[in-house]
């Protein structure tokens, strides 16, 4: 039929009002337009299919009133299914002006004003807070209704006069703020607060296609913040009263075109000039290199690639010594006169020489002092292997300098550098030591040590004590530096040797008693002056630094000891009174303590007799014992040779 | 003689009606001054008063609309309220004015009594929606917590006009007028419905309200402070 869906609503229309009227027998207080109002609504809510008005019928839209003071109310048509015409329609309205609801509807005043399907009432039919309903009808049944107040159906109209000003341009030319104004709607009346309205901004470039939105501002002006230059912008507001939640419609849209910076002006982005710098990179590298290549000064290439020093003392050919040509050595030594600063090993001997006193393994052997004056001379005929003990290297010097040829040689057992730093200490050790006790021989109350020559083994070889000069040392701090405070008690420290007996033993002096109280050789001005005076100043050794004015003993001395135990690993000895090397033999230990005489702490060699062995004139030394003691217990070439005849 | 006595009263005639007609016509359309006393401080005081009552009575209103949209989304979903709402508030019989130019009409003094009026007659139903709100069962306590406010907010805004009245019209003590409101036994109503429909109505008559009170106190204040124009 023809009716169709019509037909069904018109049956749930019924249904409906029959249940809604049953309802409103209950409650007893209703009147028409509720229950139709009632009807309707509970139509529209069952039956969703009249909101989409599929069924052609005449639907309100909306109901809107821009300013508070008067509303329209909008309808559509209805799409027509049927070929029957839309009929007349007509809007019919009711107020509640007191208690009760008038029983009579209104027709519209004004169906023009608003345009086509609509309905205006001007300010003297609206009333606010007071509820409205309105029907519409067309052939004169109700299609729709609709109830409401006006204030809650307020939506202003948009605002106009936009305009905007510059406010200022960044550092950079790059962004810049504008201030945008604009007017309220006409026809609302704000200055006298009868609404109150709020404005919302949205801006975007113009090849966007999203708005931005900026918060809600109750004022007619706002600034938009960080614009691009060189872009152009559209900008529109929307307002809303201020309780509402519904914004009225746009504004016409402002267009924003901000003053465009001279093209000189920096670039937009800073792009990091990646070119350039590869390009000078690469320049740059390759003069370098073609320096570097095509150089035949060595000094370019020693600024480019400075060689890594390497430890050594020039002129020290190590295959002097193992052909035995000590007096060259002796001359190359000497020229080392001039080389005073480097030259800290002084004493090559003294090199060896170590206090082992950390060691108390050791001690099971018995002190270096009982190996000497002990009758077991095979122990101590060796001379000059060293046990590489970390006891006594204090900061008397600094090891710098190393003479690796020397020492390769010297010890022959490929000692590690490390270990002749420390044995230089060790030699700086005793030298001050030495020289100290040489110094101050009466200023120390403290109580000789046993008189043990440090020795400084190479590490493997610990079998060989060395007894090549002793210092007796206190127990002060100097032995702390020295050697382990733990070990004073029962330490083999380093004892002056008197005497070294031809059957390989060695005589210890008492000598020194007193000892000054030797530091890490932070030898007193007066000291140094001590030195000062007594040394011979072409003398090339030295204590230490501070030493330096003291001038070392013979250091032919040192390599020749040296040299002797690398030659000869059999036993080898200093004798005072002669000096014959003799394989197997040993010194009769003599007694130490001869404790007056002013004994040197080093024995001078009288004759040397290479390979094998070194003479020792003890009494040849009186002669120049001065010079001789007075340094650091050493005798240097020439004073060997002023010495010998 | 009698021309010049003639002459002065015909020219007195006019004058002694035109002064007549001056102070009917004053005495109807002008109002009161705003602070007669011409002090100062009264001006100051009464824009600092005016901007706090506005935005008290903004604050209430802005309370009272998102109580009702939650009370309406929680209980009243299709239960048809909204058309019976259209029912009376207590405040109704109030000669309160329901347009622009009727507002513009009445005079401030009485402006503000209504307000008043208005908001004493709110005192008591406040009270009670708390109180019966807590019974209501599974009250949300967004609901619950706005009334609450809107209880305390209400006596402030009380406390704040009537000083304003106190400093525009010193010295006149009128009479506490105020409607009553006798929906409290519908509250208490054990039919669930017919209770969640007292509610209802009582918010949404409180919204409404608190929207006329809001309009009139802005239309005061750019009348009186600003001078019409905000």
């Amino acid at each position: 039929m023809s009716w169709g869906p019509t037909g069904m609503d018109l049956w749930k229309l019924l249904l409906t009002l029959a249940v809604a009227g049953s309802s409103d027998a209950l409650s007893g207080s209703d009147d028409t337009p509720a229950i139709l109002g009632r009807a309707s609504q509970s139509l529209q809510r069952v039956n969703p299919d009249l909101e989409t008005n599929s069924s052609g019928k005449p639907k309100f839209t909306k109901c809107r009133s821009p300013e508070l003071e008067t509303f329209s109310c909008h309808w559509t048509d209805g799409v027509h299914h049927s070929l029957k015409s839309p009929g007349f329609v007509q809007l019919f309205y009711n107020r509640r002006s007191t208690q009760e609801w008038t029983q009579e509807w209104k027709e519209c005043p004004d169906y023009v004003s608003a345009g086509e399907n609509s309905c205006y009432f001007n300010s003297s039919y609206t009333s606010i807070w007071i509820p409205y309903c309105i029907k519409l009808t067309s052939n004169g049944g109700t299609v729709d209704q609709k109830c409401f107040s006006v204030e809650e159906i307020v939506q202003p109209d948009p605002p106009i006069g936009l305009n905007w000003t510059l406010l200022n341009i960044s550092l950079t030319g790059i962004h810049a703020d504008i201030q945008v104004r604009w007017e309220p709607p006409p026809n609302a009346d704000v200055q006298k607060g009868w609404i109150v309205l709020e404005y919302e901004l949205q801006y975007k470039e113009i090849n966007e296609t999203q708005w931005r939105m900026m918060d809600p501002v109750l004022s007619t002006s706002v600034p938009v913040y960080s614009l691009r230059l060189d872009k152009e912008y559209e900008v529109r507001v929307r307002s809303r009263q201020r309780n509402s939640e519904k914004y009225g419609e746009f504004s016409e849209v402002l267009y924003v075109t901000l003053p465009q910076m001279s093209p000189l002006a920096c670039e937009e982005d800073f792009q990091f000039p990646w070119v350039l710098i590869i390009v000078f990179g690469i320049f740059g590298l390759t003069v370098i290199l073609f320096l570097f290549i095509f150089s035949k000064q060595q000094r370019i290439k020693m600024l480019i690639l400075p060689p890594v020093p390497v430890p050594k003392i020039k002129g020290i050919d190590p295959d002097l010594f193992k052909e035995g040509k000590l007096e060259e050595v002796n001359t190359i030594l000497a020229i080392h006169d001039n080389y005073k600063p480097e030259f800290y090993n002084d004493d090559s001997w003294v090199e060896f020489i170590e206090l082992d006193i950390d060691d108390l393994d050791e001690k099971t052997e018995g002190s270096d002092t009982d190996r000497l004056l002990s009758s077991d001379h095979q122990k101590s005929l060796n001379i000059l292997g060293a046990k590489d003990d970390d006891s006594g290297r204090t900061s008397c010097y600094e090891p710098d300098i190393l003479e690796t040829d020397f020492n390769a040689s010297d010890v022959g057992d490929g000692t590690s550098e490390v270990a002749q730093p420390q044995r230089l200490k060790g030699e700086a050790d005793l030298l001050c030591l030495d020289m100290k006790n040489q110094n101050n021989p009466s200023s120390n109350d403290a109580t000789p040590a046993t008189q043990e020559p440090g020795i400084i083994l190479a590490e493997e070889n610990k079998s060989r004590p060395l007894l090549i000069g002793g210092i007796e040392s206190t127990h002060q701090a100097a032995h702390t530096q020295l050697s382990n405070p733990s070990s004073l008690a029962n330490i083999d420290f380093y004892a002056q040797v008197s005497d070294i007996t031809p059957a390989g033993s060695v005589v210890l002096s008492p000598g020194q008693k007193n000892k000054a109280g030797i530091s890490q050789c932070d030898i007193h001005p007066e000291v140094v002056s001590f030195c000062q005076a007594n040394f011979i100043t072409d003398n090339a050794y030295f204590c230490e630094a501070d030493a330096k004015k003291c001038i070392a003993a013979a250091p032919h001395v040192e390599i020749e000891s040296r040299v002797e135990p690398r030659l000869n690993q059999e036993d080898i000895y200093i004798t005072t009174e002669s000096l014959t090397t003799t394989a197997g033999r040993s010194g009769t230990a003599e007694e130490g303590p001869s404790s007056e005489l002013p004994v040197p702490d080093y024995t001078s060699i009288h004759i040397v007799q290479s390979p094998q062995g070194l003479v020792l004139n003890a009494t040849a030394l009186p002669l120049s014992d001065k010079e001789f003691l007075s340094s650091c217990g050493y005798v240097s070439t020439d004073q060997l040779n002023k010495i010998m005849p | 003689m009698d021309s010049k006595g003639l002459s002065l009263k015909a020219g007195s005639l006019p004058l002694l009606l035109l002064l007549v007609s001056n102070l009917l016509l004053c005495k109807s359309v002008a109002s009161l001054p705003v602070c007669p006393s011409g002090a100062a401080n009264c001006q100051v005081s009464l824009r600092d008063l005016f901007d706090r009552a506005v935005i008290l009575s903004h604050y209430i209103h802005n309370l009272s609309s998102e109580m009702f949209n939650e009370f309406d989304k929680r209980y009243a979903q299709g239960k048809g309220f909204f058309t019976k709402t259209i029912n009376s508030c207590h405040t109704s019989s109030l000669p309160t004015p329901d347009d622009k130019e009727q507002a513009q009409q009445t005079k401030h003094e009485d402006l503000l009594n209504l307000v008043l009026t208005v908001l004493r007659s709110w005192n008591d139903p406040l009270y009670h929606l708390v109180a019966e709100m807590r019974g209501l069962q599974e009250a949300p306590d967004t609901i619950l917590s706005r009334a609450i406010e809107i209880e305390e907010q209400n006596k402030q805004l009380l406390e704040g006009m009537e000083k304003i009245v106190g400093q525009v019209q010193p010295g006149v003590k009128e009479n506490e007028v105020y409607s009553v409101w006798s929906g409290l036994p519908s509250l208490q109503m054990a039919d669930e419905d017919t209770r969640l429909f007292a509610f209802y109505n009582l918010l949404h008559c409180l919204r409404r309200d608190s929207n006329k009170i809001d309009n009139y106190l802005k239309l005061l204040k750019c009348r009186l402070i600003y001078n019409n124009n905000c």
